[in-house]
């Protein structure tokens, strides 16, 4: 990536006259003669319904608002110093990272060894690819409530299959995994599209060179594919963190809006909403999104700097 | 060679025809239903919670309301029960977009807002539908009140019970005179009655049903204990926590004993299920008593066992509000006001689900009395363990949400009754240490008070 960045840059940033150099009005204006016309709509949008409510929301979490919307005060960083000393908010936010300690190797490895059978598998190709793809298609809601009923403890097809009783989503040390497997079934296809896609991307001729040196298939899945798929799998593991962070709707359906048997269950999101919507502390719910949305900027960013710093070691 | 696998194209499009089909369906559905009463002068928009056997009640209710009343035309929504309703219904009320009428637990009401998110009852056009003060169990009406103003018409009584299988305990020898279950005093004669049960009790089935890993049910249930041994949570002008970790710790050993000699599963089992299935005994809200009596069982309920001395049974009620209209008044609000009050008169049907009727001259009805079991119960509307009176309180409110858990895992075993009273008395400093978010003006009054 950063090579294209090198070719590009002298193309981009063409001399600028000295007339102009101090005219921010005039640079905008030149910026904006072309595309700007273009992105205006999607600019519009993005103002009214991300901009806004992200400053919106960062002035309520100094505020001590309430779903009402009345009787608002000032009440400087109170929030963020209750939120810091609320037990129930490190709870759900180590809920939310232990979730996503589980799922994200659990989708990388899965989602990777599906895409190479689905790739190496000859016939019905497409059926392979729709199976694995369509769960993704369903609403959380849908795959939630499908889930509910096979991890049911009496009549589920889990527990029947494999002479089980156990009380899937009612007792503290399973509550968790039966989410995780929900989710992994729900959303591996996703993850599946983008190898299969950069394996379709590695041109065949180096496997071809490979097999004539005499490489068997195992020399040619380790020295090949792999090192061809570590870009992808960095993305996909990136996404899946930020996604599996942010968990909320699978875990918070199949547990009936509940926090879980023995609160096991009540991620990060889910606290926030019962903080705003149940609780009506609208103000306060603002300050945990805040925190929360900063948790979600370092890790994104610490990966981030990881990456590049590995790839400045590869050099 | 093989046949061919159908195609992609096939497939999809068979798939796709299925569901324009589908939706065909659902749509003619939903046109039916709204065809009803169009020639009225009024139309009063209604949001309640009910469903299943309640909702089946409520919407024979509505229908014999339309025949009587055919000038209004009753709009009725049905959202799904516990807090996503309360929340659609403060963000309604608030914004402004609110129904003319709602159903809400009574206990709900101090959090609720009144006089921002809900409007005062006019009584005297209460009165003139019919119904008045004196119609009414007077603990009920004053929860209603708040400033001298009322903001809930009470509709029932709903109990926590003690439900018990004629067959099984009669087999045990637990039944008294006329076929009743024979009263018990203390725990120890509680836990005997069980251990005899047990033996009458078939296959691996467990005595009693008390969804001990439930949150709500489990810190109903500890209420109901707890109100027995004459605990209360906060002192009557509600600014201090009287939660006592004795009482409370005794309660709390009592619940876990009965999973630590085995008479129920701690976690996973269908307790309605195996009730009907020879479970001796199963805890359960009264709105089960439906579910039984379709199932033709021999059974009876009575209030949940008064094992500490005094009776108390848990117990909620459902009532009608006026979510608050910045231009409530005119002839929907008079609609609002017909119709709740010929639902709370005519509520006999809704007994059938197993509720209390709040209007007392129902309670008299021969009709109502001949109903089994509810007849057997209806003391329970005199022993009712309630939650406290503060904002956070009521169904499935904050208190509920931050307490039962606790309970639950006390009843489970992952945590120690005592440790778990001490969590408990806690959870109830901490939220009365959190102002109320609805309070508003009040609050900056306090400030500048202290």
């Amino acid at each position: 990536m950063s090579a294209v960045d090198t070719t590009l840059t002298p193309a981009v940033v063409r001399p600028v006259p000295a007339v102009y150099a101090d005219s921010a009005r005039v640079r905008l204006a030149r910026g904006f003669q072309h595309g700007g016309w273009f992105v205006a709509p999607f600019l519009a949008l993005f103002a009214l319904f991300v901009l806004l409510p992200i400053g919106r929301g960062l002035w309520l979490s100094f505020t001590d608002a309430n779903i009402s919307g009345v009787g608002e005060r000032f009440v400087g960083l109170d929030n963020y110093r209750e939120a810091l000393d609320d037990p129930l908010m490190w709870d759900s936010l180590g809920h939310s990272a232990y979730f996503t300690f589980l799922v994200v190797p659990c989708i990388v490895l899965l989602a990777f060894v599906l895409a190479v059978l689905a790739h190496h598998i000859e016939r019905a190709k497409w059926l392979w690819r729709l199976c694995f793809f369509a769960p993704f298609l369903l609403p959380s809601t849908v795959a939630a409530n499908l889930w509910q009923w096979l991890f049911n403890p009496g009549t589920g097809m889990i527990n029947h299959v494999f002479g089980l009783e156990t009380p899937w989503l009612t007792q503290k040390s399973t509550a968790m995994i039966a989410i995780v497997i929900t989710t992994l079934w729900w959303t591996v296809g996703f993850s599946f599209l983008l190898f299969l896609a950069a394996l379709q991307n590695i041109p065949r001729h180096l496997y071809e060179a490979a097999a004539l040196d005499g490489a068997n298939a195992w020399h040619r899945m380790v020295h090949i594919t792999l090192p061809m798929l570590r870009n992808i799998t960095g993305l996909v593991v990136t996404l899946q963190i930020l996604a599996s962070l942010q968990v909320f709707d699978q875990a918070v359906v199949m547990q009936d809006f509940g926090p879980g048997p023995e609160e096991s269950t009540r991620t990060f999101v889910q606290f926030t909403l019962e903080e705003g919507f149940t609780a009506y502390r609208v103000g306060y719910a603002s300050a945990i999104s805040i925190i929360f949305f900063l948790i979600i900027a370092v890790v994104a960013l610490g990966r981030m700097w990881l990456l590049r710093k590995r790839e400045e070691g590869a050099r | 060679m093989p046949p061919p696998l159908p195609s992609r194209r096939t497939v999809l499009g068979g798939l796709g025809t299925l569901a324009v089909a589908g939706s065909f369906g659902l749509a003619a559905a939903n046109r039916s239903a709204s065809a009803i009463a169009s020639d009225a002068d009024v139309r009063v928009r209604y949001w309640n919670l009910f469903s299943g056997g309640d909702g089946v009640n409520m919407i024979a209710m509505l229908n014999a309301f339309r025949r009587a009343d055919p000038r209004v035309d009753v709009k009725d929504s049905t959202l799904q029960w516990g807090n996503p309703y309360y929340t659609k219904l403060a963000m309604a009320a608030s914004g402004n977009r609110a129904p003319d009428l709602a159903v809400m637990h009574l206990g709900r009401i101090p959090g609720f807002a009144p006089g921002r998110l809900l409007d005062p009852w006019d009584v005297g056009l209460l009165g003139k539908c019919g119904v008045r003060e004196a119609d009414f169990n007077p603990v009920l009406w004053k929860r209603a009140v708040v400033d001298g103003k009322l903001y809930g018409l009470p509709l029932d009584i709903h109990a926590q019970l003690c439900f018990y299988r004629r067959d099984v305990c009669g087999k045990a020898g637990l039944l008294g005179d006329g076929g009743n279950l024979a009263a018990v005093s203390s725990p120890e004669e509680w836990f005997k009655a069980l251990k005899t049960a047990k033996k009458a009790v078939k296959g691996n089935l467990q005595v009693l049903g008390m969804k001990a890993s439930e949150p709500n049910f489990s810190w109903w249930f500890f209420l109901s204990f707890y109100t027995q041994l004459g605990g209360t949570c906060l002192s009557a002008d509600g600014q201090d926590v009287t939660f006592d970790t004795d009482k409370a710790t005794r309660v709390l050993e009592f619940l876990r004993q009965h999973v630590t000699d085995g008479y129920t599963a701690p976690v996973g089992i269908a307790d309605g299920e195996m009730f009907l299935n020879g479970s001796a005994f199963t805890w359960e809200g009264n709105w089960s008593v439906p579910v039984f009596n379709d199932a033709k069982l021999d059974y009876g309920a009575t209030e949940l066992p008064p094992v500490f001395g005094r009776p108390a049974t848990h117990a909620e009620s459902h009532c009608f509000v006026l979510p608050h209209q910045a231009a409530r008044g005119g002839a929907a609000n008079e609609g609002a006001h017909r119709l709740a009050a010929y639902i709370v008169r005519n509520a006999l049907a809704w007994s059938q689900g197993g509720h209390i009727p709040a209007y007392a001259p129902t309670l008299e009805d021969k009709d109502y009395l001949a109903l089994k079991p509810q007849a057997e119960y209806v003391s329970a509307m005199d022993h009712m363990a309630v939650e406290p009176s503060a904002w956070f309180a009521g169904s499935t409110g904050l208190l509920a949400q931050r307490i039962g858990p606790a309970v639950a895992s006390s009843n489970v075993g992952s945590a120690r009754p005592d440790a778990t009273a001490r969590r408990m008395k806690d959870v109830l400093e901490k939220l009365l240490t959190m102002k109320n978010p609805m309070a508003g003006e009040a609050i900056v009054e306090e400030g500048a008070a202290t």
